[in-house]
């Protein structure tokens, strides 16, 4: 005796083991915040391995952080900056059955972390320029220190890893832009915006953190 | 007609009825949908416990034969029939299977995910569809690991220790990846589990009554979602040493081999609690069941899991006393070692006194619980033994430590999973296994252990290093015994995997619930019903009140349907009432 | 509708703009070249504050079940333990690294 024909007594958005919409919805965001723990544990380790060799060699940090372009890292930062208040903007508008400004919104979103990832891309090739490689293939003469090659490797771990969850986000509103295009978001179901603005704002938060510890170092 | 007491925590009145089951039920979840195609599809937490318990009995032999291969190349000091670095591989394999295909997920992805949503009263975990994933990740996951082992293997043991890890040749990056896959599945299970806790419970099921067995499974899911993830970034930064030299672990780079070690145990430790604390659970069940008797000491249970997931991840400095680690931190990790001990034994201190004066019932899965008492004591004290930082400097890395993790990983943990097993068999398939040879079974798999794993105390204490393929004559004798031992043990499980599958296709149908137990899921047929509940089930006492009747616990509201309706579950305003 | 709460144009658009200005302000802190330790005590006294605006008023844990608030301060109260007691290690040993 299965419930599945029961659509015409609630929106068909609810799944059959939910009570209701607003179970369902609140279930999603729990699960998501939980998801965003083990985000913050993932890139912590880093920030663990980060703390500890910066703690051992603050002369390195200081010394090393001078190849760092601060103009742009403030710039990229004000970009994510941008992109969470425009993803912010996109949920409102489903909030507001506004479904063209959900796709205005999403669209800026994804164009401010396309600059993001353009900027990243001009700071990293620069970086080959010069020869500053991660790993073994460091070779950048320019700072005179023994683990030159460490800080660097701290760099491309954390900021690329930060990278990938930037692109992640870039598939992940495409593919909601999309959707609303299909209607499939209104103030009653908005979900997947939801869900996706909370781990967008989480990217940015990472890299609220990632700017001061690289760029800002003295 | 008795009148139910209305739950403290109800904020408002509902009108109930009782459902009583039918005693075997025809169309049931494993009949709903036919043909592989619907198995693999699935969104049924049911039959994802089941794609899970096969996977883990494929993954259990596997690890299983390994061990033997282990014990049988150490028959004699010197090479029985196995090169040196076949060995290592071997007890790598060994341990990695176990610890990362079988024991992790082993309780929370079968018996969890099975029961979990039965017993508060829900239709299904929070999020089906990631629970389906989950089992692909594991399946993926467990597929690369397989094809490292044919790739080229890996011989740096479990724990995967730099420099070696991150410059040997081999199939380390494979294998590592494939532990990473596994490791999403992991948090998946955790975030499931959380979710449906606490979003998803029936009404009148406040957070004092229930079961202990969810109580475990949350526990382990909170310590799943916060560890899991940092083996992952360990795991990555082992693969990214290894592909780019990127040197954070490695002294020849510039890097630390230790913090290596610490990011992996701040993991590896409360795996372990992972490992063990949803068997607590199912101990739990067991015992309140096969005593007939309310448990002694709910909150002390409750909170005790959760104390041991919180101290848990303050001791992993253990594993590392004699690594080169700062004595400040050694000292501070051994005071708040003996301190996780002290809720693990308010535990057992409960349950013993559950059993005081109770209406004990020698069946299978009690036989196991029993069986756990003893041997899980053993395995404990010995960790405390081992806490001692004086005593650990001679006994670390030597059989002492690898008897002690499986009297209480195997003794305790592959103990409870059997418990669970044979209690909740008869509500997963509906038939009853031959209890004769279950209980031949249970008899043979404990003294199988004991037989393996009591001398290894003694050849460890006598200064047997562990992973070492030759070993000095002195030893030989407690070697042989340790693997005739292994044997016995193989057996036993054999023959439980046996009358288990034999008792799927000829086993004789059983009742709903033939414990004559409280607890929620033993108020649905067996085999369970597709969604679980046709009602929406009330609870208005905690599941292990045995001085009230059966019918108390089989209360759902008063509405036809099972509640999916929104309309339904809005404003009721009724005095409750419970009728026969 | 719970759970659901609309945040104003006004609301979203004033947390922007003091990210933006305490982005700005980050950045004119590092050209005073502070003192060590207080550099980087006020460049992460910075991004701890503009985290919570972004927490709070962004992913709208100010109108939130109070629970979610208490998973994003546990992470961080794990992650504290994950590099404290892995620096009452390596802050105290002899040699940082152990050399050959």
């Amino acid at each position: 005796m299965a419930n599945h024909s029961s659509a015409k007594s609630h929106a068909s958005h609810v799944q059959h083991h939910f009570v209701d919409s607003d179970q369902q919805f609140d279930a999603a965001k729990f699960g998501m915040w939980i998801f965003l723990v083990t985000e913050i544990l993932f890139f912590g380790g880093l920030f663990a391995a980060y703390i500890v060799y910066r703690a051992w060699y603050p002369e390195l940090f200081t010394l090393a952080s001078e190849e760092l372009n601060t103009l742009w890292g403030g710039v990229n930062t004000l970009v994510l900056i941008g992109s969470s208040l425009t993803v912010a903007m996109a949920i409102k508008s489903a909030q507001q059955n506004q479904k063209k400004n959900i796709i205005i919104n999403l669209g800026i979103t994804i164009a401010l972390a396309f600059v993001f990832m353009v900027i990243k891309y001009f700071e990293y090739t620069h970086k080959f320029e010069i020869g500053i490689f991660p790993g073994q293939f460091y070779a950048f003469e320019g700072i005179d220190h023994a683990k030159a090659n460490i800080f660097f490797s701290l760099y491309y771990l954390m900021t690329g890893l930060h990278g990938i969850h930037v692109i992640i986000g870039i598939g992940l509103m495409i593919w909601l832009v999309k959707k609303a295009a299909n209607n499939a978001y209104d103030s009653e179901y908005y979900t997947p915006l939801e869900i996706t603005g909370l781990y967008w704002h989480l990217v940015d938060i990472i890299w609220i953190f990632l700017f001061p510890l690289f760029y800002l170092i003295d | 007609m008795a009148s139910a007491e209305a739950s403290s925590n109800l904020s408002k009145k509902v009108q109930v009825q009782r459902y009583k089951p039918v005693e075997y039920l025809k169309d049931n979840y494993l009949n709903a949908e036919k043909g592989i195609w619907s198995w693999l599809t699935t969104l049924d937490h049911k039959r994802i416990g089941i794609l899970y318990l096969m996977s883990l009995t494929v993954a259990f032999l596997l690890g299983g034969v390994m061990a033997l291969g282990i014990r049988m190349e150490l028959w004699t000091p010197a090479q029985t029939f196995i090169e040196a670095d076949t060995y290592n591989q071997l007890f790598t394999l060994h341990g990695s299977i176990m610890i990362f295909l079988f024991l992790v997920p082993s309780v929370p992805a079968v018996l969890g995910n099975f029961i979990l949503p039965i017993q508060l009263g829900a239709k299904d975990v929070a999020f089906p569809r990631l629970n389906l994933l989950s089992w692909y990740l594991y399946m993926a996951g467990a597929a690369i690991s397989i094809y490292s082992i044919l790739a080229g293997g890996i011989d740096t043991g479990w724990t995967f220790y730099t420099p070696y890890s991150s410059s040997t040749g081999g199939a380390v990056t494979a294998m590592t990846f494939g532990v990473f896959v596994i490791g999403f599945s992991s948090i998946l299970t955790g975030v499931n589990f959380i979710t449906t806790i606490h979003k998803m419970r029936a009404p009148g099921l406040s957070w004092d009554k229930l079961p202990l067995f969810c109580w475990g499974l949350y526990a382990t899911s909170i310590i799943q979602i916060l560890a899991t993830p940092v083996l992952a970034i360990t795991i990555l930064l082992v693969g990214m040493e290894r592909i780019l030299g990127i040197g954070i672990f490695d002294p020849a780079l510039g890097g630390d081999p230790i913090l290596y070690q610490h990011f992996f145990w701040f993991y590896s430790h409360p795996a372990v609690y992972i490992m063990i604390v949803p068997g607590f659970g199912i101990v739990s069940e067991i015992i309140s069941t096969f005593s007939r008797k309310t448990i002694f000491g709910y909150w002390a249970i409750a909170l005790s899991s959760l104390a041991i997931a919180f101290i848990g991840f303050l001791v992993w400095g253990h594993h590392m006393f004699v690594s080169g680690q700062a004595s400040l931190a050694s000292m501070v990790f051994s005071f708040l070692t003996f301190l996780v001990g002290i809720p693990t034994g308010i535990k057992m201190f409960n349950w013993l006194s559950t059993m005081y004066k109770g209406s004990i019932k020698l069946d299978t899965p009690l036989l196991y619980v029993l069986g756990f008492f003893f041997l899980f004591t053993v395995g404990g004290l010995t960790g405390i033994a081992l806490a001692t930082i004086a005593i650990d400097v001679h006994l670390h890395d030597t059989y002492y430590v690898v008897a002690h993790f499986h009297f209480v990983m195997v003794g305790g943990m592959v103990m409870a999973f059997m418990a669970g097993l044979h209690y909740w068999w008869p509500k997963m398939f509906g038939v009853m296994y031959n209890q004769t040879l279950a209980k031949i079974a249970c008899f043979l798999i404990f003294v199988g252990f004991n037989v393996t794993f009591l001398p290894q105390f003694v050849m460890g204490s006598q200064g047997m290093p562990r992973r070492y393929f030759n070993y000095i004559d002195q030893f030989q004798s407690f070697h042989q015994i340790s693997t005739v031992g292994s044997f016995i043990l193989g057996i036993g499980f054999i023959m439980a995997i046996a009358y288990f599958i034999h008792s799927i296709f000829y086993g004789k149908k059983t009742v709903a619930n033939p414990w004559g137990s409280r607890a929620t899921e033993w108020q649905i047929p067996s085999p369970a019903p597709p969604h679980n509940f046709e009602h929406t089930p009330v609870m208005i006492h905690g599941p292990y009140d045995y001085h009230k009747p059966m019918a108390d616990f089989q209360l759902g509201l008063v509405q036809s349907g099972n509640g999916h309706d929104a309309e339904h579950s809005a404003k009721i305003d009724k005095k409750a009432e419970a009728e026969n | 509708m719970s759970g659901h709460h609309i945040s104003t144009d006004k609301t979203l658009l004033s947390v922007a703009g003091g990210l933006f200005i305490l982005t700005i302000l980050t950045v004119a802190v590092h050209y005073l070249a502070l003192p060590n330790p207080w550099s980087i005590i006020v460049a992460m006294a910075v991004a701890v504050f503009k985290a919570t605006l972004v927490a709070m008023f962004f992913m709208q844990l100010y109108w939130d079940k109070k629970f979610n608030t208490m998973l994003l301060i546990a992470s961080f109260v794990f992650l504290a333990l994950l590099v404290g007691f892995t620096m009452l290690d390596t802050m105290f040993r002899e040699l940082p690294v152990p050399s050959f």
